[in-house]
């Protein structure tokens, strides 16, 4: 299994907020060792690594992770709490994963 | 046959069609498919696909903090349409849990995130888990942002179940709140008595206010929170495939 973390640059050059905060979750909770790359998209350069294998798959927000095994589609998780639950196998607070999902997904406000 | 769905590719072709072309196109991709209704606005989608399918499923998320008017409007909609309507609500015991943290009004102290997520989003995502696809009534106009990315098909990843896909509809994502209007009262579809007392938005009722002329409907809701930018989506000039 490989998994790589996109984090991202924002178009004024400053780090994403929300990916540090998910940088500090993995490295707190002892889980950077299970990233195996960690790419760059750059919203100044779609070229950028990360930029690119966003528009592969698809992808419209950061950070996200990218899991691939051989043989199967990669998967995606743009919610940290779903990726820690379901490909690391850890409990996670539900609480949290669900402020995670309001606070990334302001289109639920209209639900 | 739907889990092959380009929703990219589609996207492109479903945004030149009608919420109407689209709402077919996406009951007729889908046999466990449900339309998600707030009790507000969103009920043309009901209206519509119900010309198509007349035992399409709905779906109502009665957080237990609705306004009164929007209950009897839910009943209202189920009477009209002879429809079944699925009210969901949130597990009592995480309610119970929030409540006695942080009292019935935590939202005007912290953000309304929390109990949104106890009380909309834990089970929205129950629900979720039992579809293959849902719609929404998710329009551009509705935030007040530029960068508003609401396409009309999308694979939710978010709510999708494990190893499963999920495919969301927003057919009324490019139609503006007067077309809404102009469709209601054309068709003489049934609508939520609170927006004749001057609500645009509805939520819940600690969370939903009248706005006046001239205020952009995101002013109805949450109004005690300053504007937060917010900065998740990956804005480069173009980064489709």
């Amino acid at each position: 299994m490989k998994i790589t973390l996109v984090k991202k640059i924002l178009a004024d050059g400053s780090p994403c907020g929300k990916c540090g905060d998910v940088l500090a979750k993995l490295e707190s909770n002892n889980q950077m060792q299970h990233i195996d790359e960690t790419l760059v998209a750059d919203e100044r350069d779609n070229q950028s690594p990360g930029m690119l294998i966003a528009a592969k798959h698809n992808v419209n927000r950061a950070p996200f992770f990218v899991v691939e095994e051989s043989g199967q589609e990669a998967k995606i998780y743009t919610v940290y709490f779903k990726f820690v639950k379901e490909v690391l196998d850890q409990k996670t607070s539900e609480k949290e994963e669900l402020k995670e999902i309001m606070n990334d997904n302001p289109d639920l406000d209209f639900i | 046959m739907p889990q092959l769905l380009d929703v990219v590719d589609l996207d492109k072709t479903l945004q030149e069609q009608t919420p109407q072309e689209i709402l077919r196109f996406a009951i007729e991709q889908f046999g466990n498919i449900a339309i998600s209704f707030s009790g507000a606005e969103d009920v043309v989608l009901i209206d519509m696909a119900h010309k198509i399918d007349p035992d399409i499923e709905v779906f109502c998320l009665d957080t237990g903090r609705l306004h009164p008017e929007t209950y009897q409007f839910i009943e209202k909609v189920r009477d009209h349409y002879g429809l079944y309507i699925d009210v969901v609500n949130p597990d009592g015991e995480s309610v119970r849990e929030l409540v006695q943290e942080k009292g019935l009004y935590s939202f005007y102290k912290d953000n309304h995130q929390e109990c949104c997520g106890v009380r909309k989003i834990a089970p929205l995502r129950s629900k979720l888990k039992t579809v293959d696809a849902w719609v929404t009534g998710q329009r551009k106009d509705q935030s007040p942002g530029t960068r508003a990315q609401i396409p009309v098909i999308q694979d939710d990843k978010v709510f999708a179940r494990e190893n499963d896909s999920l495919t969301k509809f927003n057919p009324l994502a490019n139609w503006s709140s007067e077309q809404v209007w102009n469709y209601i009262r054309t068709n003489q579809v049934p609508y939520n008595e609170l927006h004749d007392k001057g609500y645009v938005s509805i939520g819940c009722e600690p969370c939903t206010r009248p706005i006046g002329p001239g205020q952009h409907e995101r002013e109805g809701r949450w109004w005690w929170e300053e504007a937060t930018k917010k900065e998740c989506g990956l804005h480069g000039n173009n980064i489709d495939k």
